[in-house]
């Protein structure tokens, strides 16, 4: 009784304190004045209280000392987040960001998809994780030792003086800037230092340059609106990670892909290795890299008639029927480096009437295009002697590019070399001074990646080292002087339409302003121009001479390809492993393979099992070593066969294999031991994670090419355990967790072809009825539907990509620990939110029945994947059941349900007996088997355990203690904050109000949140959809989560 | 006259029964027998009651199963009801099933206890009790009457002993007190 | 008086009296311990000593120093927990179910049987305290007022029917052991000559002394006792199946396991004592007590529950044909093909083909083949357990989490560790105990002792 009255003493209490906002703590403090009302068994109580306490001491994680605020700054509330509008962008990941701040500590980031180009990829909002990385330098550094700022000043003003006086050369090699006012900053440098030779180099490690030239849109690709494509053909092109703006594209690409929609988009994929645009497309054919030209010809071809058929023409003519069907409505997209494969591609757009519908020239995407040649004469010149002043930012040459060994020969003749990288990494560490500059969230800057929309970056929190931005290295440097910040605003003075003031803190707000293509140019011309770039750039790329050498080229490529072909590729998660230290990142599982922290050899399984190697994978049974060498260079790893990928190929991820010389890199980078403590190699340094595949890129006429041939595949007898969070690849055709069908069947067929109601056969008055399951029940359910809220997701198979951003999402809103490889191995992942991927079978039910197959035989075919499968990629977390087997078999009752319909899990009351995991049908439970944010074995990887890594911890979600179950909330934390912030403003919860960090972070909205008994919300519409069904229904779970069947756009036959 | 107390030792049990049944033939009263284990038919001959314990435990099992449905009435059903997978807790019946194997064990538990308890006591063994066995081979081979002259104002002691001379006696211990 | 009918073997041989019995069940005590158990004792002790430093290691580092993963949850350490369960169930059957049916035979073995439940029943209880991932809080278990108000634990859960059932079922076992011991403490304290260990008999024994009172009191006890016993044998087990049969998982869901589990129980239960009895009749040479007829009878029992045991499993396969659930049939033959069909077939033939082998007289009376077969049968009963939780979990509904369970050198560890302790408690058991109910043997002997058989 006592309690009852203190709850409703507590609920009027809170209630008034919400009308006059008092600080939280004051709230609380009530509701436990409140809560003491109650006397009786108070002895009882103490006593259990000194009890638990004692335990509580012995074995909880002792109390971190809390500061408070002693002069509370302005804007900042205790408890409440900030966020900042702002921008982010390396050189080839590029997004608007909102940074989410507690007590002035970023957390977390997520996309603003009001303004600006809201969509995010894991890498992106990952990166607040990096800012926290306590390997990054503290301040300036001579060589090894530190110095200050003054002395390294000294030196680069000395260094450009003489250079200047000698009117030598001074190149700055930075990854391709995109920032109108950096490059003032690099013009006003150049005028400071007339007769200094000061040139700009950009250098990206995954280059798109081929496609630049094509197209003729210098330093950018041409804007490709997905939206309006109605057919997508796809060389080697995986637009959904591997590619310039690859987010944006991919929720283009998602909405012109809703089966309801007028028309469903169809995607045609050629390639080697299986891709995630790949896996999702309608229709996939593997291929060589060396028949990608031909593909591309033969389809220009079909559709011309120019130039000649050839080997791939039977496999293209579908994708070629479809394109002509649509001109002007279609987009053919080729993804290699290669000059020629990119001419023909813009030849059938052109064809197609694409250019200027489709595919915008003047609307270009300054991303991931580099100067290979420019580099390239670079690296010569260093190597002469030449080069006097050479500084460098956002590049690690030294790592990653082709050129490696010569580059830092050539370093070494730098008379003076400055890097402003935050990290003592493989280049920096080699130069005479690091001028570390801040992490992006720190800093200041201005971006233009896509025409005519300029957007910004505002530092989120004072830089926690010493470090200083380098454009205000060189501002310094320059005459003009001053912080970068005001020279920003000036240079946004100069494009603002009227007031300036409100012009900038407008565009500041939103983090980005439309200009529109007419925009005025405020950007200084980027200085440096190759010779071949400029004449390839001027050059008609579309003239039947150019085409038809381009065709003659790729032939000859075709006809010269020899042994085993080589695709070099970027992982979802490490990406050109600029990140490769973000511990989120590395455990993120790839997409397809499901493997995280390594990279591999990728293989087709019947090629591996032809060359003797391990074909399944699992914790104890290692995956079998090989070495490739083509061009003689050599990489070592393990392989991992991928059904779908080309026999005769091999695929590996660029990106890993960093710091391997014992660079002070990251903590994560690097291999641990089983019990704790870094994996060293026989010359005691740090075994990086992976190799480094860089080194087998090929420079081909100036550009880096990431297909190569006449590679050798020769195992070495060894074994390497693989990491993988999903060790069992095909769905056994269980209809009940998986539904797809095809779009004709969707647009024409009832529901009942595509979307099957679980019913039972039931005698009621004497005959018998089907009944729906959720009919058939022993007892009355609990009032869930109908009263209150009834929180739910629905989840569309159909929109799911894969991307896995949600993951890390998840990750970073709920403090899930990073547990390392070995764990992952012995599958104790901790995700709250995982991706299932399944590869169909050649094998399935009806197959079995009708060649009479024996069951056992039947089911052991059906663990066989395809050749070339087709892929679901599964979103699975906890379901929410409103009949939750978990629930009902915890002795403790630490796993209840709440009237709004959530699974709720009590950390603090699970004594750990993961009864209720076992009872869960979909594995959705995690449990903590160590004590993750103390123990000797996670020190490496688990930022928690880091000083710095902890501050991007979430103050609203628990860290949990070893021996308790979690698992996924549906971010209750957010749901209350909603419900408290309606409650302020008086008014009920509005649809679309909460977020769920998965639903949030998906880039292609495949993931609803609302309240189900909202009948105005989207997720009840969603809910009650001829396509939602509940997995596993016939269980009687009665989750709270529905998904939507998965529908591909293609015919029956092509299943 | 002086009390005493006569202990008449046998050597097997069945002499010790048909001794038994002379001397209480003769009108002697027996007050208590002691033997290595138990002497069936002993009890209505020197006239010991039946045992009521069964009854005990019964009453202790009732106890314990109404404790049982109280308590999970009051935990479950009362105090803090909460939606455990759906499960009914709206009224104790439609939720008691589940209690089913409880209020089982518990009654169990408290019949079995209780009885046990009860028969400790009664019996007065408990730990550290003195033994009272007149000799320690009689929870080995032997096996004891115990006559009281108290009991048996009608004979003198001599009277007594001879009447138990006169039965397959092993040995005869006679105190006075 | 009553007359067992002379074919009937006698159950006790030679020509023993009452002094006789005494003398053979408390020398040993007084006397000093064989060689051979100094021997026994020492292996045994230091088994335990390695088994309770990994569960030290266990408890200090975290569940994961076991072999689990998210899908698999449980594996070695509920197996160890049912089997140490299922060999306790032998020894209450015997003493109470067989005194219920007046089945006088048991008088010779239920002693130790006794004891063996209540050390089976030590170890299998430790497991659901050690396997809790938070053991420092598993009073949580129990419905304490607390702290934090009115928060009580869940008795819908199986886990805490569980928690009730085995408490129960320890106390109440090791009460009705302690009472039958009381009286023959007795006849130690009487008998024994040193001091020191008078002293202790003495309080062990309560202050006995054989009163025609306290004895029809003792008789009623042990028959209410008994009486209260045998629905509480069978419950424990149903309610531990329950934690499977309740559950959603394919291969746990079915209405069959609680009498399939008792029956299982009992089969592993018998053949435990066997191994036991059959030890101890040699070291202490007690020949003439546990006779060859004991050891048939055992086996007879064995084949019965055996047999049973056989045809549950096959109901099962049958089951999940014949209901059709896609998920319950691929999960039966899972097991008899998919990765874990070694140790489904190991079950097989241990439990259901071996103990046929018991209809032969001649074997069913060999004291070397029997030993061999308990082993046999108690190695069959463990990878029963392991094949119903493990196979079951490792491929459930979703193909995505399907994996496997390898054990570590901890759970290794842990489960040699829980039979190197057994093992030494029954030891100084049989050190230190009556290891025969010398009261019930004494009421017995004219009835079927050799010598009063004879004479009549």
């Amino acid at each position: 009784m006592e309690e009852l009255h203190g709850t409703k003493e507590f609920m009027d209490s809170s209630a008034k304190e919400f009308k006059t906002e008092l600080p939280v703590e004051e709230f609380v403090a009530g509701a436990a004045q409140a809560d003491l009302s109650s006397g009786r068994r108070d002895f009882l109580k103490f006593l259990g209280f000194s009890v638990g306490a004692a335990t509580l001491a012995a074995c909880e994680t002792p109390v971190v000392r809390a500061i408070p605020y002693v002069i509370k700054p302005e804007q900042v509330t205790p408890g409440m987040p900030t966020y900042y509008a702002s921008t982010f962008h390396d050189g080839f990941d590029y997004g608007s960001i909102l940074v989410k701040t507690r007590e002035g500590r970023p957390i977390y980031i997520k996309g603003n998809k009001d303004h600006g180009h809201g969509s995010l990829n894991a890498r992106i909002n990952a990166s607040v994780l990096s800012l926290y990385d306590s390997t990054r330098l503290t301040g300036p550094r001579k060589g090894s030792e530190s110095t200050t700022w003054a002395s390294a000043d000294e030196a680069i003003k000395k260094a450009l003086i003489d250079a200047n006086a000698a009117s030598a050369e001074v190149v700055l090699l930075t990854e391709p800037i995109a920032s109108p006012s950096t490059l003032n900053v690099i013009a006003e440098l150049k005028a400071n230092y007339p007769s200094a030779n000061i040139s700009h180099v950009p250098y990206a490690p995954v280059s798109f340059e081929a496609m630049s030239q094509a197209y003729g849109t210098a330093n950018g690709t041409p804007y490709l609106d997905f939206k309006s494509a109605k057919v997508v053909v796809c060389v080697a092109a995986d637009f959904m990670n591997d590619f310039p703006l690859s987010a944006q594209y991919t929720t283009a690409y998602g909405s012109a892909r809703k089966p309801e929609g007028k028309w469903m988009s169809k995607h045609f994929q050629f390639e080697s290795i299986m891709s995630l645009a790949g896996s999702n497309a309608d229709v996939r054919r593997a291929i060589k890299p060396s028949e990608e030209g031909l593909v591309l010809a033969s389809i220009y071809n079909h559709i011309t008639g120019q130039g000649s058929s050839n080997a791939t023409s039977n496999i293209t003519k579908g994708a070629a029927e479809a394109l002509k069907a649509v001109p002007g409505e279609s987009l053919v997209i080729c993804g290699n480096n290669d000059i020629h494969c990119q001419n023909i591609a813009v030849a059938i757009n052109e064809a197609l009437g694409n250019i200027g519908n489709t595919i915008q020239k003047d609307k270009t995407v300054q991303l991931a295009v580099g100067d290979g040649t420019a580099f390239a004469s670079l690296v010569s010149k260093m190597n002469s002697g030449a080069v006097d002043v050479l500084m460098m930012h956002g590049v690690n040459p030294a790592y990653d590019s082709p050129m490696a060994e010569e580059f830092k020969t050539g370093l070494g003749k730098v008379t003076n070399s400055f890097s402003f990288s935050s990290h003592a990494d493989e280049t920096a560490s080699l130069c005479a001074y690091i001028m570390p500059s801040n992490h992006a969230l720190e800093s200041w800057n201005d971006h233009h990646v896509v025409s005519g929309h300029y957007a910004l970056s505002q530092p989120c929190i004072q830089p926690l080292y010493d470090t200083r931005q380098y454009q205000g290295t060189l501002l310094a440097m320059s005459a003009k002087g001053g912080t970068y910040y005001d020279f920003i605003k000036s240079t946004w003075a100069g494009m603002a339409q009227g007031d300036a003031t409100a012009f900038w803190n407008n565009a500041l707000h939103n983090g980005s302003v439309d200009m529109g293509l007419q925009a005025p140019v405020v950007a200084a011309p980027v200085t440096v121009k190759s010779a071949t770039q400029e004449v390839t750039a001027a050059a008609p790329t579309n003239t039947s001479g150019s085409v038809s050498t381009s065709i003659a080229a790729v032939e000859k490529t075709a006809s010269s390809a020899s042994g085993i072909e080589v695709v070099l590729y970027t992982k979802q998660g490490i990406g050109t492993g600029a990140q490769a230290t973000n511990p989120w990142l590395q455990e993120l599982p790839d997409p397809i393979t499901k493997v995280c922290w390594d990279n591999y050899i990728t293989m087709s399984p019947a090629q591996a099992k032809e060359m003797g190697f391990t074909l399944y994978m699992a914790q104890e049974t290692p995956a079998s070593v090989a070495t490739v060498e083509v061009n003689g260079k050599k990489v070592t790893l393990p392989v991992v066969p991928v059904p779908g990928q080309k026999a005769g190929t091999v695929g590996i991820a660029l990106g890993y294999g960093r710091g391997a010389n014992g660079e002070h890199i990251g903590n994560a980078a690097f291999q641990t031991k089983e019990y704790g403590g870094y994996d060293l190699d026989d010359s005691g340094n740090k075994k990086p994670i992976g190799a480094n595949a860089y080194a087998l890129v090929a420079m081909v006429n100036g550009m880096a090419s990431y297909t190569l041939s006449g590679a050798t595949v020769t195992g070495t007898g060894e074994e390497y355990a693989i990491a993988s969070t999903q060790t069992h690849h095909t769905i056994m055709d269980r209809e009940s967790v998986l539904k797809e069908t095809v779009l004709g069947t969707f647009k024409n067929g009832e529901q009942n072809d595509y979307n099957r109601p679980h019913t039972l056969k039931m005698h009621e008055h004497h005959e018998v009825v089907d009944k729906p399951i959720k009919e058939v029940d022993l007892w009355d359910p609990h009032p869930v539907e109908g009263i209150g809220h009834w929180w739910g997701l629905s989840i569309d198979l159909s929109s799911c990509l894969g991307c896995g951003a949600c993951i890390t999402a998840c990750h970073s809103e709920n403090n899930v620990p990073v547990v390392g490889k070995d764990e992952v191995r012995r599958s104790r992942d901790m995700h709250w939110l995982r991706i299932d991927r399944y590869f169909t079978s050649d094998m399935t039910k009806e197959k079995g029945e009708a060649e009479g197959i024996g069951t056992i035989d039947m089911y052991s075919k059906m663990e066989i994947p395809s050749e070339n499968p087709s892929v679901v990629h599964m979103p699975m977390m906890c379901q929410h059941c409103n009949h939750a087997p978990c629930e009902t078999v915890c002795p403790v009752a630490a796993t209840t349900h709440s009237s709004e319909g959530l699974n709720q899990m009590t950390y603090n009351r699970c004594i750990g007996t993961r009864y209720c995991a076992n009872n869960c049908p979909y594995k959705v439970r995690r449990f903590n088997w160590f004590n993750y944010k103390a123990y000797a074995k996670f020190s490496e990887v688990n930022p928690s355990q880091d000083m710095m890594g902890r501050m991007v911890l979430n103050p609203d979600v628990t860290v949990r203690s070893r021996g308790v179950m979690e698992k996924c909330s549906m971010c209750v934390q957010r749901i209350q904050a909603g419900k408290l912030d309606s409650k302020i403003k008086g008014i009920p919860v509005a649809d679309g109000s909460i977020e769920t960090a998965c639903s949030e972070a998906c880039p292609n909205n495949c993931i609803t949140f609302g309240d189900i008994n909202d009948t105005g919300s989207k997720v009840h519409g969603l809910r009650n959809d001829k396509r939602a069904y509940l997995a596993l229904e016939e269980v009687g779970t009665q989750p709270s989560i529905n998904y939507m069947v998965k529908v591909r756009n293609r015919e029956e036959t092509l299943a | 006259m002086a009390n005493s107390v006569i202990y008449a030792m046998y050597d097997d049990d069945q002499t010790l029964l048909k001794a038994a049944k002379e001397l209480v033939g003769k009108g002697i009263k027996v007050k208590d027998c002691y033997s290595p284990f138990p002497v069936h038919g002993i009890d209505p001959v020197i006239g010991v009651t039946r045992t009521r314990l069964g009854i005990v435990s019964f009453m202790f099992g009732l106890g314990g199963l109404s404790l049982a449905m109280l308590g999970t009435w009051y935990f479950m059903i009362h105090d803090w009801p909460m939606n455990i997978g759906g499960k009914p807790n709206f009224a104790y019946h439609l939720n008691m099933p589940a209690f089913v194997p409880i209020l089982f064990e518990f009654t169990v538990f408290c019949a079995a206890h209780g009885m046990a308890l009860t028969y400790l006591i009664r019996n007065k063994t408990l730990p550290g009790m003195p033994a009272v066995n007149p000799d320690p081979r009689t929870t080995d081979n032997r096996f004891v009457l115990e006559i009281d002259s108290h009991d048996n104002q009608g004979m003198t002691t001599d009277a007594l002993l001879e009447a138990i001379k006169g039965t397959e006696v092993f040995e005869l211990n006679h105190k006075k007190y | 008086m009553f007359k067992e009918a002379s074919i009937r073997e006698p159950l006790i041989l030679g020509n023993k009296s009452y002094g006789d019995i005494t003398a053979d069940v408390v020398g040993p005590i007084e006397n000093k311990a064989p060689k051979g158990w100094y021997i026994a004792i020492t292996i045994s002790a230091l088994i335990a000593l390695w088994g309770i430093g990994c569960i030290l290691y266990l408890i200090g580092t975290g569940i994961g120093t076991w072999g689990l993963n998210k899908t698999v949850g449980w594996a070695w350490d509920i197996t160890n927990f049912v089997w140490w369960v299922g060999i306790g169930h032998a020894g209450t059957l015997i003493s109470a179910v067989l005194l219920l049916f007046r089945q006088r035979w048991r008088m010779a073995i239920n002693r130790s049987a006794e004891a063996m439940t209540i050390f089976a029943v030590i170890m299998a209880a430790m497991f659901p305290g050690i396997h809790m991932g938070r053991l420092w809080l598993g009073y949580f278990v129990f419905p304490l007022p607390n702290q934090f108000g009115s928060l009580w634990v869940n008795f819908n859960s199986p886990l805490l029917w569980d928690v009730f059932a085995i408490s129960t079922y320890f106390s109440v076992s090791l009460v009705f052991w302690y009472i039958g011991l009381i009286p023959d403490f007795a006849t130690i304290r009487d008998r024994i000559k040193t001091p020191v260990a008078k002293k202790v008999y003495g309080i062990l024994s309560f202050g006995w002394s054989g009163k025609a009172k306290n004895w029809t009191r003792f008789e009623e006890v042990s028959l209410v006792l008994a009486g209260i016993a045998t629905p509480l044998v069978f419950s424990v087990h149903s309610i531990v199946s329950m934690d499977f049969a309740t559950s959603v998982i394919p291969g746990w869901h079915t209405t069959i396991f609680p009498p399939y589990f008792v029956s299982g129980a009992v089969f592993s239960g018998f053949a435990m004592v066997q191994t036991l009895m059959l030890i101890m009749r040699k070291t202490m040479r007690l020949e003439n007590y546990v006779t060859i007829k004991h050891v048939e009878y055992m086996n007879i029992v064995i084949i019965v529950t055996g047999s049973i045991v056989g045809v549950a499993y096959i109901t099962e396969l049958f089951m999940s044909w014949y209901s059709g659930v896609e998920y319950e049939s691929y999960a039966f033959i899972n097991r008899f093909s998919g990765p874990y069909l070694w140790a489904y077939w190991a079950m097989m033939t241990c439990n259901v083909i071996s103990p046929q082998l018991f209809w032969v007289k001649k074997w069913r009376r060999s004291l070397g083949f029997t030993f061999v077969m308990s082993i046999i049968v108690n190695i069959g009963m463990w990878f029963e357990r392991f094949v119903i939780i493990v196979t079951s979990l490792h491929r459930d509904y979703v193909p995505s989490s399907w994996s496997m369970f390898h054990p570590t050198f901890v759970d290794i560890g842990v489960f040699i560790g829980t039979i190197g302790i057994f093992f030494t408690l029954f030891l100084l058991f049989a050190r230190f105990f009556p290891v025969l109910a010398l009261n019930e043997l004494k009421s017995i002997l004219k009835v079927s002792g050799e010598e009063h058989k004879n004479k009549h």
